[in-house]
């Protein structure tokens, strides 16, 4: 009898050593996303996933087209063909860098954050639904932006690697409805610019609560 | 014939009364006089003499290499430059030309200007909507495709449309968006 019940309790232990070893070993991989990616534990990307989508009937990409196939881009070339197509080249040195500071944050937060759609797993797709990216289209003066700021990021107080959304907003003003948002004005980094307002001054205006850094073994200009 | 002459009557009338009092005839505006009314030099239809710098660059579509001798056109002036062994033209001084029909609804925020580049044993490519500002650097690249031996039965150019940059295209909805026409609304930032 003491035998039976050692033996029950032994298989019993097995039995339940052996359902959260399968447990963990077939988490579903969204689970991972749970992780606090910080600066701390993160390196800067090299590389970026995108998903290229089909184009319209008029030759431009639909950001509700299928996904065609998904092109893996050096993470610094990805953001500096955003940066002029999001932002606009003749503006500020004070609004593009703002602006290139939020484009990397953006496309950082989902390199680390990946998705899986129609059997394709990708970071960013090529269109509106993430940041427009359009393969050669980089400029001097967003270039130039991007290279003086590439070495900042603007995180969370605890160093977590968060995204920085932005929207157009209008021009000739600050566009205050967009702060209240959490999400920077494209217009109204401009207009801040003319102000004279400087990069961390812009993305401190939109984004409250967060922090200016340097990355860790990342160069600039 | 009397009708020709009463209408003649109302012509020289009509004159007559403009002679007099200037503008209370509504005649329709030249893009002159739309530039002379907002008081800038700015005509579309006139030789522009704001320029930005432009440098093209010109590769193979398939390989990425850049073209070594491919010839560029400006389309809007005619001038013409070979690209060099990195591919790229020299820096360009090259117009600044903004689309006239949009000056009175949303000044475009860019000028725009077409390019053609050719090389032999390649198609011709014709890249339009080349974005320009005043005194501001531009770079562009152009595809262009080889010739095959087998399968180029048919050889026409190939056409890319730059489109207009997103912001410009933005304020152009918002210029005509009714009040209950929220579009990304004041709500939705």
């Amino acid at each position: 009898m003491g035998l039976y019940r050692t033996t029950t309790r032994f298989l019993t232990l097995c039995s339940l050593f052996a359902a959260l070893t399968a447990g963990v070993a077939i988490m579903p991989a969204h689970h991972a996303s749970a992780q606090v990616f910080n600066l701390n534990n993160t390196g800067f990307p090299s590389y970026i996933r995108v998903a290229i989508r089909e184009n319209n009937p008029w030759g431009e990409p639909d950001p509700r087209g299928a996904i065609i196939y998904v092109r893996t881009v050096n993470f610094d070339q990805y953001c500096r063909n955003v940066l002029p197509n999001e932002w606009f080249p003749t503006w500020r040195p004070s609004a593009l860098e703002a602006g290139a500071i939020a484009v990397k944050m953006f496309a950082w937060y989902h390199h680390l954050h990946p998705v899986t759609i129609g059997g394709f797993t990708f970071d960013v797709d090529n269109t509106i639904n993430f940041q427009l990216y359009r393969a050669q289209s980089e400029q001097s003066s967003t270039d130039t932006a991007y290279y003086q700021s590439r070495k900042l990021a603007f995180v969370n107080p605890n160093l977590e690697i968060t995204e920085l959304p932005y929207r157009a907003g209008y021009p000739n003003s600050p566009n205050w409805q967009y702060r209240n948002a959490q999400k920077m004005s494209q217009w109204g980094s401009e207009y801040l610019a003319e102000l004279g307002r400087t990069p961390i001054e812009i993305l401190n205006f939109y984004y409250s609560g967060k922090l200016l850094t340097t990355i860790p073994k990342v160069g600039g200009l | 014939m009397r009708m020709k002459r009463h209408l003649i009557h109302i012509v020289s009338t009509l004159l007559l009364a403009q002679l007099i009092f200037g503008m209370a005839i509504p005649i329709q505006h030249s893009s002159f006089a739309y530039a002379k009314q907002e008081g800038t030099s700015y005509d579309p239809l006139l030789k522009s003499s704001k320029a930005g710098h432009l440098r093209v660059k010109v590769i193979d579509g398939r390989t990425l290499e850049p073209l070594v001798g491919a010839e560029v056109v400006i389309v809007e002036n005619g001038k013409r430059y070979r690209t060099g062994k990195d591919g790229m033209t020299p820096w360009i001084e090259a117009p600044v030309l903004r689309n006239a029909r949009y000056r009175k609804l949303v000044n475009e925020l860019h000028g725009q200007l077409t390019l053609i580049s050719y090389k032999n044993g390649y198609r011709d490519s014709i890249h339009s909507g080349v974005r320009m500002n005043e005194g501001a650097t531009t770079r562009t690249t152009i595809w262009q495709y080889k010739i095959e031996e087998t399968g180029s039965t048919r050889i026409e150019p190939v056409f890319y449309m730059e489109p207009y940059h997103r912001l410009w295209l933005l304020q152009l909805a918002d210029r005509f968006r009714q009040k209950s026409q929220l579009g990304e609304g004041y709500q939705h930032p």
